[in-house]
């Protein structure tokens, strides 16, 4: 594989600078920002499959050190690929400026993902969070102006506490480089950590999830779910790597998540928020083996944004051609149905994948809870399958009858993204086939098979009088206290 | 206790009020404010850490003058933050203006309906 710097600086580099270029020559621009996606997805599929690794340090001798690794490449991938779903699917949809801050969002992740001092992580997410905050405010209404608001005031502080921690650690060790981080000045860590999940949408910190998920367009959705909260995975599960103490605070804080907002998920009626709840439930998962994380959020974000680009049929232009575009509903509902198995964990897609190297991976006491969780998602996503085919009016009939002209639907560009994409989703199910021993297979159907159940009795609830969504500002903006509290608590005096 | 816990002190105090404010405003504007002051304190505490070493001007020479100099990198490292920050509470500041045409008082309580 490659080795020379100059490669890797460019490909960091290089959507950004599309991505401005875009803003003076806007049609010109959007093939060659495509173009550079798919090389770089392919680039990055390549990396991961001869688990090729690297560094370079920007700028020569002394400079900042960036490392291509294991916990780049896929979440490197994962973005990509939700690039270009999203551009694929929302081609004449997207206002003028959006996937020019998609390319520059994409420079940021590359440099959340792989760098190697604290202070180049604090520029890459604050970078996130610009984009983040324009993507979200980009259905222009007040309401969503006034998530983008929370979003961005609860960013900067969790930010801000982050960099008082990594001042106290530079004031013990004289570096800002991850590698030198010591346990020995704990607040520090804890500071660092809390800014960290707030990033990624983790627990407490994760409560702007689901009301920004919700009220954002469908575009803006994928797009945030699918990349924006991987930028902090990666710096968590470097840091876990290298620290015994986070990684096993990292069990805690992450099996906490799971269940939280696994239940919060099957409590909750709107779908949308169900899916922000979702999101910050197998985050939580994700960061509970540092090895795997990359992978398991990979996967989720690919999951996620095709879940975001199907939940509502899109609205068509002309009226008089619904009657023939039946068969791309069905596409849309059949890959709705497929990215929902995959993060339940069905074999043969690939959630089961890389669910079972998650659970492989993580202490016996988080795989039991992490099992019941995987229930209560079984649960949700047996709600959202159900509620999306009742909402898209399909019958059976329509489907045994179809128009002959309705074939030709097969052949546009967005039934060839989203059935190429849900192909590709069974098709890596089938990429590791030592995970299809029966104890395994069996565990992930009786699953699946118990949260549909399970979705039959609380189906009747009347959830609306106890569950209250969060929405008030000082709920959002505190929670990083809150949590960097729980943290030094546990690394001082319970020791889990 | 040594000197340089003592000129922490109030910046801490300063970090404490900025906390304290913004977990308890009742508006934009106030959030605001109180972001900008804890924006304030973290710049201090860098500044502070970096001139615990000396107070002089980073300058390489031969002459004895500037051998008790400060670190430079910290200060370096603050140029982004200073700027970072400023740039969030343009946007805050943008975001307040459009909100303020519907809800003119920009109170919390009218906005988080």
């Amino acid at each position: 594989m490659i080795d020379s710097p100059l490669f890797y600086a460019s490909l960091t580099y290089t959507p950004a600078t599309l991505g401005f270029l875009g803003c003076i020559k806007p049609k010109f621009v959007f093939p060659i920002g495509v173009v550079t996606l798919l090389g770089i997805a392919g680039f990055t599929l390549r990396a991961i499959n001869i688990g090729f690794e690297t560094s370079y340090k920007l700028m020569w001798v002394g400079g900042i050190e960036f490392s291509f690794d294991k916990f780049t490449f896929p979440l490197l991938f994962g973005a990509c690929i939700s690039m270009l779903i999203v551009f694929g699917l929302y081609k004449e949809k997207l206002t003028h400026y959006f996937y020019q801050i998609c390319l520059a969002l994409l420079t940021a992740l590359t440099i959340s993902f792989s760098a190697q001092d604290l202070i180049s992580i604090y520029i890459a997410l604050e970078l996130t969070g610009f984009c983040a905050f324009i993507l979200i405010a980009d259905r222009n209404d007040d309401k969503s102006l006034f998530n983008a608001f929370q979003y961005l005031i609860g960013g900067g502080l969790a930010m801000l506490i982050y960099l008082i921690g990594v001042v106290q650690a530079f004031q013990f060790s004289g570096t800002f480089l991850i590698a030198d981080l010591s346990t020995e000045t704990t607040p520090a860590l804890c500071l660092i950590v809390a800014g960290l999940l707030t990033k990624a949408g983790i627990f407490i910190c994760g409560l702007w999830v689901p009301n920004i998920y919700s009220h954002a367009n469908s575009q803006s959705a994928a797009i945030l779910s699918g990349c924006v909260t991987c930028a902090g995975v990666a710096p968590i599960a470097r840091l876990s790597t290298g620290m015994q103490p986070i990684e096993n605070s990292m069990v805690v804080i992450g099996v906490l998540s799971g269940i939280v907002a696994a239940l919060y998920a099957v409590f909750e009626r709107d779908d949308g928020r169900a899916l922000g709840w979702s999101s910050v439930s197998q985050l939580g998962f994700a960061i509970l083996s540092p090895t795997y994380a990359c992978v398991y959020a990979m996967q989720h974000g690919i999951c996620k944004t095709l879940l975001f680009s199907t939940l509502t049929n899109p609205k068509t232009n002309d009226d008089n051609s619904q009657s023939q575009n039946n068969i791309s509903d069905w596409i849309l509902v059949a890959t709705f149905i497929i990215a929902s198995l995959s993060i339940v964990g069905l074999p043969y897609t690939a959630g089961f994948i890389t669910k079972t190297w998650l659970k492989g991976d993580i202490p016996m006491e988080a795989r039991l809870i992490a099992s019941t969780a995987s229930l209560m998602t079984a649960t949700v996503y047996a709600r959202l399958i159900w509620n999306r085919i009742k909402n898209s009016k399909l019958t059976l009939k329509t489907f045994l009858t179809p128009k002959w002209i309705a074939v030709f639907d097969l052949f546009r560009p967005k039934s060839i993204i989203l059935a190429t994409s849900s192909l590709l989703l069974i098709a890596y199910g089938f990429s590791y086939l030592k995970a299809y021993y029966p104890a395994n297979i069996r565990d992930s159907l009786i699953a699946l098979v118990l949260g549909s159940f399970l979705y039959t009795s609380v189906a009747g609830l009347q959830t609306e009088k106890f569950v209250k969504p969060v929405t008030r500002t000082l709920d959002l903006v505190g929670a990083p206290f809150v949590v960097a509290a729980l943290l030094l608590a546990n690394l001082f005096y319970l020791k889990i | 206790m040594n000197y340089k816990a003592i000129a922490l002190i109030p910046v801490i105090i300063l970090l404490i009020i900025g906390c304290f404010g913004i977990l308890n405003s009742k508006s934009i504007i106030n959030s605001l404010f109180s972001l900008d002051v804890i924006d304030t304190a973290t710049i201090s505490i860098f500044v502070l850490i970096a001139a615990s070493s000396g107070s002089q001007t980073p300058i390489l020479s031969d002459v004895p003058r500037y051998a008790n100099y400060s670190d430079p990198y910290p200060q370096a490292i603050i140029l982004t933050a200073i700027v970072i920050g400023f740039a969030t509470q343009s946007l805050l500041c943008t975001i307040a203006l459009r909100l303020s045409r519907a809800t003119p008082l920009l109170r919390y309580e009218d906005l988080e309906k």
